[in-house]
């Protein structure tokens, strides 16, 4: 029934960070672009604006950084912007004491130039798992430029 | 008494509270404050002191009455009603009514053991006060009085007193049968007393207010929940739940309770002039609005207009069996009382506008409503020809007619009389016309009655255009009532706006009469057919019984309609008609009337569809049923909608109404109906939108459960194939492409980066939502076919579940594809396919835990951390849905493999599935009613089919399993708590059995330990013995879970008798009163003993068992739980 291929060959190399998609598509859980920052979609409506006109998508979104929530609206055939988000997991090999972590890639080599989260509980967790020599995973988030450690995981292996 | 005083006002002026209230407290809680209290009432000038002794009174009577000496207790009524009637013309009206309940209430308290002389005397005092000999003050104290004790005596009013159920039924019981009455005529004859004062002063005299409460008196006598008057039919109490008062079935949606006093009431209400009175009295009162004070909101108005409405509303046995003439009557004489509120409709509706109260003229259409729930259509009708020459449906007719051009002329969003008026009224149309509706369809309202049907529907469409509202159902119907009519009308009027829009097309602006096209369909859509939800809608019988002498199709009004609207739906086909008429609204109207009608006269089967039998014969009939059949128009009509649809899906991108509406309305039902699914693969017009569901990106922007459902559509359409083989052909060819795109990205080299990509996340959104849609459309025409499909991306799944571990959107689909893949597929697959899908189920429950046990994700903002729990939350009932679907294989199996083969222990399978998930579950997330359901559907099945697998599990596992059982139990829902206790059951009934046998059972987890710290903890049979023994004692739960409970109960005393002897005398000890205590001793010994029960579970006990406890359930439940 069809001839027609798709090839999966990676279109960037790092230069656009963002995708256009349909706001009518754009769904809740999804990510959108907002006033050029990366955010998650908590709420989508749809209204009708007129009685004959085209349905308009209202989007609640939060900053997926800072936690900002931002608000748009676009009409629903239109296309917004998706941004790329990476989640890649380390594993931790240092925390040091002005605050930054130290992460190993899965090449082999470090990557020493992301700081603890600001958030309380994933730090506590992250340090007593490294200072009980647990093995520790962390998961960090990258989108349109910024980075930020958002999870944790404890792999086991305490001694 | 000072101190009493002066803490009620401090309380008043509010400067120290806390030591007021502590003050007022201890007079309340103080022991035998009788003298203190009634030295207050009778000296003290605070009337807030008076107020507070006066519930002191009530408050320690109620606590000490069984040991208080009988003369105290009449005593102090006597003293209560005295001191009511002395201080009569007091002006602190709230303490007299605060006395006067507290006697009704102590009265009540002593109902039962008054002797009937003794309520001879206090009620000798009342009657006498009624009467008026002791003057007008009094009268009215006494039926104040009268209405508190029958509102204290009516159980949703009733005030606590800590006393068993019982006795606030037999209270209520023996007011009923012996009081009731008498109260209502004592009302009558009091309110005659004053009625001529009434009616003959010209100006407001103190008659009056007696006059309103003994008004207020027969309504709250009329209001009484009868019960006993039925042939005792229902006399035993509901035991089992505080239920208020149960839905009058009769009563439907409408705020109309209908009043039913049994026979013996007849000669109150029917066969005396009572009626004549109160009508008199009104008219009376109401030639007075103009005099000083009186006006038609006032008070006794009010109250009269109400009783007048509730008496309209009479039904049952009260009628004498004379073919109803004398219910005719009485509605008659009311029906004359009411005339002058609402006839004639205009000039009334005139008065109203200009500035008078509306009020009378709802209440007006308030007593029409109650007539018309107790009358048939005919009698209604009937009724007004004797006082007018035209009838009652035409006076209904004209006066919302009336309303409904007020409507018009005031268009604002205030809620005004006349939205009340119209919502009274279309009750009554709705009522009059349903109660013909299910009577076998070849009623008709007389002549005149359709004709004021058809006159109100054409004016209500003709303002309700601009606006349509959710009232369409209704307006429908009184269509329906005089089809003649309003058929022709509908098609005329939609022609003349469809030449309307072609007129003024790139001229005037199209919105106005947009909206009324818009509108337009959607009644005629109301009108031409039923909704089918759920079942096959048949013609409507007005629609068949009507036009007899229509004998060509092309005649037929109903053909007429139903063509020009075809016709002009197909033009949105052409793209300049589209861009300048056909809106996405009207395109949803257009898709809406499509999908409603074509499931009522597309294609009809013969005999299939077919309406009442003496119908069949009809000329016309037949035409209408044939035009639209697969020899003549019918195949047409299909390729226009099948073509309109693709219009839709294609041409108005990211309306999303708009393409849900077309894929689960339209087109998913012109699939589900298998003789159109021939005709649809013949089409060109269906190979269209095959293909452009395979292979055009257009239909990759929909939304994703228009994907899911599209997709579920074209698959099921497989059935129209001649063979199975091609059928699987078809479906192979139909999801090839997005099978092969999944295994091409995830062999993908650069997967892991690749996949983070936004379009390659959409399109495998896009590709999983469309295998699920092909998966949940599994039939065993095309199971093979799907086998492979889902076969052929298992690995896939696998690595996308990896890669995407952070997506949880991605996961979810990937989740529910399984979920639905497995749940069609399982009961068809042999022995070596079940165990490669078993085996695929476990490594993907492996995968997912392994990235969601002992995760800690970081949230800056709550909504976020919502978020991620929801998605949890459905991730999990996912996958508790999935495990429920494996054990179905035990049950369902159509694979041509014996039992005996069976490689794989599906048991065992669940079991580690459920170790799995289980850690993941909280009873935080058991909150959720969906999961909550889901999980304790798989525990209460796995424990019914598998208990000896349960005791293998550790005892981390154990205790789970069983916390979460006891957190069901106490839930709300009925559902889940038969579930819980069905598990109970299984799992007692599965120890008792192994012990029997001389196995360990449930071992350690049964017989209870002690832990290190020398505490020893139960074993679970006997906790779970006492709560639930608990629970069927003393909590509030519906009848429905007796059975199931008694079948829990059952072998759980058996296991464990001797703690079940020990709770039964805890018991029993625990009862006060000596009589109770045998009651329940008895009870408990009925309860094991009885009809032949003996010591084995086998299917004979439990029958008995739950019949005993029923039994003993309504015997105790009685006396245990207190009110």
């Amino acid at each position: 029934m069809s001839d027609e291929e798709h090839h999966f060959e990676s279109s960037e190399s790092g230069a656009s960070k963002t995708y256009p998609q349909q706001a009518g598509n754009i769904r809740k859980g999804g990510h959108i672009v907002i006033k050029n920052r990366p955010c998650k979609v908590v709420e989508v409506s749809t209204s009708k604006t007129g009685k004959h006109g085209h349905a308009k998508c209202h989007f609640v979104a939060i900053d997926i950084f800072t936690a900002k929530k931002l608000e748009d609206i676009v009409p629903s055939s239109h296309n917004c912007d998706v941004p790329h988000v990476n989640r890649v997991d380390y594993q931790l090999i240092d925390i040091t004491e002005d605050g930054f972590v130290s992460l190993l890639t899965d090449s082999g080599g470090t990557k020493d130039d992301l700081k603890l989260p600001t958030d309380d509980a994933l730090t506590a967790q992250m340090r007593s798992g490294f200072d009980e020599g647990k093995d520790v995973v962390v998961s960090v988030m990258s989108s349109m430029g910024e980075e930020q450690i958002c999870a944790v995981k404890e792999v086991g292996g305490g001694k | 008494m000072r101190a009493i005083e002066l803490a009620c006002s401090y309380i008043q002026i509010n400067s120290n509270p806390v030591a007021a209230e502590a003050t007022i407290l201890s007079l309340h809680q103080s022991p035998q404050p009788y003298k203190a209290c009634r030295y207050i009432l009778e000296n003290s000038q605070v009337a807030n002191a008076r107020f507070q002794a006066a519930a002191a009174i009530r408050e320690a009577a109620i606590r000490e009455w069984s040991f208080l000496a009988t003369d105290d207790k009449g005593g102090l009524i006597n003293f209560c009603l005295g001191y009511v009637m002395q201080h009569a013309n007091s002006s602190e009206g709230y303490v007299l009514s605060k006395v006067s309940s507290v006697a009704a209430q102590l009265m009540k308290r002593g109902w039962l053991e008054f002797t009937p002389a003794e309520k001879e005397v206090f009620f000798y005092q009342i009657n006498q006060a009624i009467l008026g000999s002791r003057g007008l003050d009094v009268q009215f104290i006494g039926v104040n009085f009268l209405e508190s004790l029958v509102s204290e005596f009516s159980p949703s009013t009733s005030s606590a007193m800590g006393l068993p159920r019982e006795f606030h039924e037999n209270c209520r019981k023996s007011l009923e049968q012996n009081f009731l009455k008498t109260f209502y005529q004592w009302a009558q004859d009091a309110a005659l007393s004053v009625t001529n004062k009434i009616i003959e002063s010209h100006s407001s005299v103190p008659e009056v207010k007696v006059c309103n409460a003994t008004l207020r008196l027969m309504h709250q006598i009329l209001n009484w929940e009868f019960r006993y008057s039925k042939g005792g039919t229902r006399a035993s109490i509901n035991v089992f739940s505080d239920g208020i008062r149960p839905d009058n079935a009769f009563s439907r949606k409408t705020e109309c309770v209908i009043v039913q006093p049994g026979a013996s009431w007849c000669d109150v209400l029917l066969s005396s002039s009572h009626v004549g009175w109160l009508i008199n009295l009104y008219s009376s009162v109401r030639q007075k609005f103009d005099l000083e004070g009186y006006w038609l909101d006032c008070p006794v108005a009010v109250s009269a207009r109400k009783l007048i409405v509730q008496l309209c509303s009479l039904a049952g046995e009260i009628s004498p069996s004379d073919n109803g003439q004398m219910q005719e009557q009485h509605l008659l004489l009311l029906l004359s009382g009411v005339l002058p509120w609402i006839d004639p409709p205009d000039v009334i509706s005139k008065e109203i506008e200009e500035g008078r109260s509306g009020s009378e003229m709802i209440d007006g259409c308030r007593a029409l409503l109650s007539i018309g729930t107790v009358t048939t259509p005919v009698v209604f009708d009937k009724l007004l020809r004797s006082l007018r020459p035209f009838g009652t449906l035409t006076l209904l007719s004209m006066l919302m007619g009336e309303v409904v051009k007020v409507l018009m002329a005031n268009s604002t969003d205030e809620e005004t009389w006349s939205y009340e008026a119209r919502d009274i009224l279309l009750d009554t149309w709705t009522t009059l016309l349903a109660s013909m509706d299910g009577s076998g369809g070849n009623a008709r309202l007389p002549p005149e009655g359709m004709h004021a049907a058809a006159s109100l529907f054409s004016l209500i469409v003709e303002s309700e255009l601009k606006a349509m509202d959710e009232r369409l159902g209704s307006y429908a119907l009184i269509a329906r009532a005089a089809v003649d009519a309003t058929i022709p009308f509908l098609a005329k009027l939609f022609s003349d706006h469809v030449a309307r829009l072609h007129q003024g097309r790139g001229t005037v602006d199209p919105t106005e009469t947009l909206e009324e096209v818009y509108s337009l369909l959607l009644i005629i859509g109301h009108v031409l057919a039923d909704e089918g939800e759920g079942e096959t809608a048949l013609v409507p019988d007005a629609l068949q019984s009507h036009f007899v002498d229509v004998v060509e199709a092309n005649n037929h009004p109903v053909v007429v309609l139903s063509s020009s609207i075809i016709k002009f739906a197909e033009q949105c086909l052409d793209a300049e008609m589209r861009s300048s008429i056909f809106s996405p609204r009207l395109m949803e109207a257009v898709i809406w009337f499509l999908a409603r009608w074509s499931f009522t006269y597309l294609m009809l089967v013969e005999d299939c569809n077919l309406g009442s039998n003496q119908l069949q014969s009809l000329r016309s009939r037949a035409c209408l049923f044939t035009f639209f059949n697969e020899h003549n128009q019918g195949k047409f009509v299909l390729d226009i909608i099948v073509r309109i649809s693709l219009t839709s899906l294609m041409s108005y991108p990211g309306e999303k109404d708009l393409q849900e509406l077309t894929c689960f309305q339209l087109l998913h039902a012109l699939v589900r109906r298998r003789n159109i699914c021939f005709h649809l693969l013949s089409l060109d017009s269906w190979r269209n939108l095959a293909n452009a569901f395979a292979n055009d990106k257009t239909l990759f922007l929909l939304n994703s459960v228009s994907q899911r459902s599209l997709a579920q559509t074209l698959v099921l359409s497989a059935y129209g194939m001649r063979s199975s083989d091609a059928s699987n052909q078809y479906v192979k060819d139909l999801m090839a492409h997005m099978t092969s795109s999944l295994v091409d990205l995830s062999n993908n080299s650069d997967l892991k980066n690749l996949a983070q990509q936004p379009d390659i996340i959409m399109l495998v959104s896009c590709v999983l939502e469309r295998l699920r849609g092909a998966a949940s459309a599994t039939e065993p025409r095309t199971q093979r076919a799907i086998y492979e499909m889902g076969l052929s991306v298992m690995n896939p799944v696998l690595r996308l579940l990896e890669v995407y571990k952070h997506e949880s959107a991605v996961i979810y689909l990937l989740l529910k594809f399984v979920v639905d893949w497995v749940d069609g597929q399982l009961s068809y697959l042999e022995a070596h396919e079940t165990a490669v899908v078993i085996n695929f189920c476990m490594s993907l429950l492996q995968i997912y835990s392994s990235h969601n046990i002992g995760k800690i994700s970081l949230s800056l903002s709550s909504t976020l951390l919502n978020e991620a729990k929801t998605e949890k939350y459905k991730d999990l009932r996912a996958l508790l849905q999935l495990l429920s679907h494996l054990c179905s294989k035990d049950m369902v199996d159509f694979s041509s493999d014996s039992i005996e083969t069976q490689s794989t222990n599906i048991s065992q399978v669940v079991y580690f599935g459920l170790h799995i998930i289980t850690p993941l579950i909280t009873l935080e997330l058991l909150k959720y009613p969906k999961l909550c359901f889901d999980y304790f559907s798989l525990i209460s099945h796995m424990l019914e089919v598998y208990p000896e697998t349960l005791a293998q599990l550790n005892n981390d596992a154990f205790s789970h399993v069983v916390t979460t059982v006891d957190f069901g139990l106490h839930q709300q829902d009925v559902d889940i708590v038969t579930m819980c206790l069905r598990a109970l059951k299984a799992l007692a009934s599965y120890h008792y059995k192994e012990k029997n046998t001389g196995n360990s059972g449930l071992g350690s987890h049964a017989a209870g330990h002690t832990d290190p710290n020398g505490v020893f903890h139960e074993g679970i049979l006997s906790r779970f013995l006492r709560t639930l023994l608990h629970f069927l004692l003393f909590e509030d739960y519906s009848t429905d879970l007796v059975s199931t409970a008694a079948d829990a109960l059952f072998p759980l005393i058996l296991c464990e008798p001797n703690l079940y002897q020990g709770l039964g005398n805890e018991l029993i000890e625990k009862q006060a009163n000596p009589n109770f205590k045998t009651r329940l001793a008895n009870a408990l010994q009925v309860l094991t003993t009885s009809n032949q029960l003996s010591s084995s579970l086998d299917r004979l006990n439990y029958p008995r068992f739950r019949k005993n406890l029923n039994n003993f359930l309504v015997e105790v439940r009685g006396f245990l739980k207190t009110r």
